[in-house]
């Protein structure tokens, strides 16, 4: 069976009702980006009639002659019940609410929605919302996002596909990964607001199948219909990495029951192992998010967990190490060879075993050696590369070259953490233009690995070879 | 399974909730597991018979609708060692519940000491029936060491189970402790599972607790179900 999303990306033919003449009102952005990126035809409503963008402004859905894929319903939402209907009259089968004002606001709304879930089912129609920022997709040219590009800036396209139940949080999220590295990132987003019909378990049927997404982020702060989204997650994250937030946490405590079991039933704890069952990586903070789209974007996955540290400080080293235990990592052994290598080229005090730490008396060419023998180690899985730049000798230009390089190779995930000021930010810059992953601190930085370690153990243990899923081009 | 849908029925028709442990363990009976031997009894002369018959030591519990949380009556008396040890609980049994509705004394071959781990199911409001897997005993609640599963499990996904529980070095023979055999356990998860998901119009919660893992196996030695 298709997913029915298929159908909103797939659309030949668009019609924005509510399109507006006043510049950045919510009607006037959405009914632009259709006129100047999609495709296909694109077909604009408003009352009043006119022009708008050298499109005639239709009276209504029901004057346009064409047939009509699917619409977005960009009026207040008394009248969005009576433009439902008229789509629904026109034939239009899947249609996009982005208006607010229902269901989350109260029983005046509750009663507007049920409205609009009477006509929806008269007419058997699809809806997307209420209250959301409905789909977005650069390569598809399909952009509801009713905000303006001046404000939001759009990520092109990429690997990653994300869909969340807050659109606040939707519209922030894409801004952040429109200025991560090239920008180049999203598959299809999706935001299904009040999920009066499309929900969270439509969104992943649709991205798990749809070939061009790589990888999935979730937001969610509850489920409408959690058994069949578990279930599915389950068989989509052994093909892409699904990752996300379940916020929303300390929502609801256990019930007093009769029994134990009823007692230890926190609705977060049996959210978490089933997250966890069904093989997506939770994570807590908005910042591992974008950790995990830089590393799972740009990085192999590792073949097993154990991981190589290079610092240039003693201190940074060892809080690597820590977390390093902490993700469920382990520092590797490195081979006789290896080992052998560095303990011949380095002067004495140095220490080669792991964390390598070449000291404040490290020069690029330092960190080429000892980046370049943990790669090349078969005992080695990942590698963290720390680099304090405050030292005198370590020319950041030359350091930054052979980071380049290294993470570049891809066979191995190979992060980054540059720590201090104006020289580390500059180099994490530079690495990032790359879309490479570098980050602030050393714990961030192992973090990142340990949730790519995570994911391999999860398809190793269901028999999946880490290397048959590529997130990264 | 045959039977089990006419026991809740019986139940529900009687107006309550709460199966009884000798219908409980009766309806794990028809799921196939294993429980320790045990016969419902009404007189002092069936009590002694059964005994004589399992073997000494066993144990007796009053069953009553009356008396659902059985040790906070002392409804429960453990290692009786003798016929005259029967005889007098079940003397006592009688006079100090003369005035509660009993259904009989349940007794029972005692199971040996060794490590009591819990089972339970339960219907959650998101996700349906959900089934618990964790260290149990009359504990269970403050130490917390549980995880869940969606019911109907699968063997693979309640050995996973099994390994994610903190206590989990518990299970490979701690300090002279027997080893659990985790093909047994995670086939008793995946039984009771399948209970509460097959009969989810009827079974609300669920508690296999303790389940005593020893040298001789797995024995589920108190089962409570609460109907919806």
């Amino acid at each position: 069976m298709k997913a029915r999303l298929e159908k909103f990306f797939n659309a030949k033919s668009f019609c924005v009702v509510g399109a507006s003449t006043t510049p950045n009102k919510p009607g006037n952005v959405v009914a632009y980006n259709f006129v100047n990126f999609f495709p296909g035809k694109t077909y604009l409503v408003n009352p009043k009639g006119g022009e708008l963008y050298n499109n005639k402004l239709y009276k209504s859905v029901l004057e346009i002659d064409d047939s009509i894929d699917a619409a977005c319903i960009i009026v207040p939402a008394r009248y969005a019940p009576l433009a439902l209907q008229e789509c629904g009259k026109k034939g239009i089968k899947n249609i996009i609410v982005t208006t607010g004002g229902f269901s989350e606001i109260g029983d005046e709304g509750i009663k507007l929605q049920q409205q609009m879930l009477d006509i929806m089912r008269e007419f058997e129609i699809t809806v997307i919302g209420p209250n959301c920022l409905g789909l977005y997709s650069p390569a598809l040219g399909y952009d509801t996002m009713f905000l303006p590009d001046s404000k939001l800036k759009r990520p092109t396209n990429g690997p990653v596909s994300i869909f969340t139940q807050s659109g606040a949080f939707g519209a922030a999220f894409i801004d952040q990964l429109s200025r991560l590295g090239s920008g180049k990132w999203v598959s299809k987003f999706i935001s299904y607001g009040n999920a009066s019909d499309i929900n969270e378990t439509d969104s992943l049927e649709y991205v798990g199948q749809d070939p061009d997404t790589k990888m999935i982020i979730i937001y969610l702060e509850d489920f409408k219909n959690g058994r069949e989204f578990m279930q599915k997650a389950r068989e989509i994250s052994l093909k892409k990495p699904i990752m996300g937030i379940k916020a929303n946490r300390t929502e609801t405590g256990a019930k007093a029951g009769a029994s134990h079991t009823a007692a230890l039933s926190a609705n977060d704890v049996i959210v978490d192992d089933l997250l966890n069952d069904a093989g997506i990586i939770r994570v807590i903070t908005w910042d591992q998010l974008e950790d995990c789209v830089l590393v799972f974007g740009t990085q192999p996955l590792p073949l097993g967990n154990k991981v190589a540290i290079v610092t240039d400080g003693g201190g940074a080293g060892v809080m690597a190490s820590d977390m390093v235990s902490d993700c469920g990592l382990a520092l590797a052994k490195f081979s006789a060879e290896v080992q052998k290598k560095l303990d011949d080229t380095f002067p004495s005090f140095y220490s080669t075993g792991n964390p390598i730490d070449i000291t404040g008396s490290a020069t690029a060419e330092d960190y080429r050696i000892a980046l370049e023998s943990v790669y090349d180690d078969p005992n080695v899985d990942s590698i963290v590369n720390i680099c304090i730049p405050v030292i005198p000798d370590l020319d950041i230009e030359e350091y930054i070259k052979i980071t380049k390089e290294l993470a570049k190779r891809k066979e191995k995930p190979f992060v980054t953490a540059l720590v201090g000021g104006e020289e580390a930010d500059y180099a994490t810059a530079e690495l990032l233009k790359d879309d490479l992953p570098a980050f602030e601190s050393p714990g961030r930085a192992v973090r990142a690995l340990g949730m790519l370690t995570e994911y391999t153990k999860h398809i190793q243990k269901h028999g999946v070879d880490p290397r048959s899923i590529k997130v990264e081009d | 399974m045959s039977g089990i849908k006419e026991i809740f029925t019986i139940i529900q028709s009687e107006q309550r909730k709460a199966v009884l442990e000798h219908e409980a363990k009766m309806i794990l009976r028809k799921m196939g597991i294993i429980v320790p031997p045990s016969t419902l009894v009404k007189t002092k002369e069936e009590a002694i018979e059964a005994a004589s018959k399992f073997g000494y030591p066993v144990v007796m519990k009053l069953m009553s609708i009356e008396v659902i949380h059985k040790t906070d009556y002392d409804a429960v008396v453990v290692n009786l060692q003798s016929e005259e040890e029967v005889k007098s609980t079940f003397d006592d049994f009688m006079n100090r519940f003369s005035s509660v509705d009993v259904a009989g004394v349940l007794v029972e071959k005692m199971v040996g000491k060794g490590l009591e781990l819990i089972i339970g199911t339960n219907t959650d409001p998101t996700f349906g029936p959900v089934i618990l897997f964790g260290v149990g005993g009359v504990m269970v609640e403050a130490i917390k060491d549980v995880v869940f599963r969606l019911c109907p499990t699968t063997q693979p996904q309640a050995l996973q189970a099994i390994e994610e529980i903190k206590a989990r070095v518990l299970l490979e023979g701690f300090r002279g402790m027997p080893k659990v055999n985790k093909e047994e356990l995670s086939n008793l998860i995946v039984k009771l599972s399948e209970l509460a998901w097959e009969y989810k119009e009827y079974i609300a919660e669920m508690d296999i607790n303790p389940i005593i893992a020893n040298e001789d196996g797995l024995f589920p030695v108190d089962a409570r179900i609460i109907l919806k």
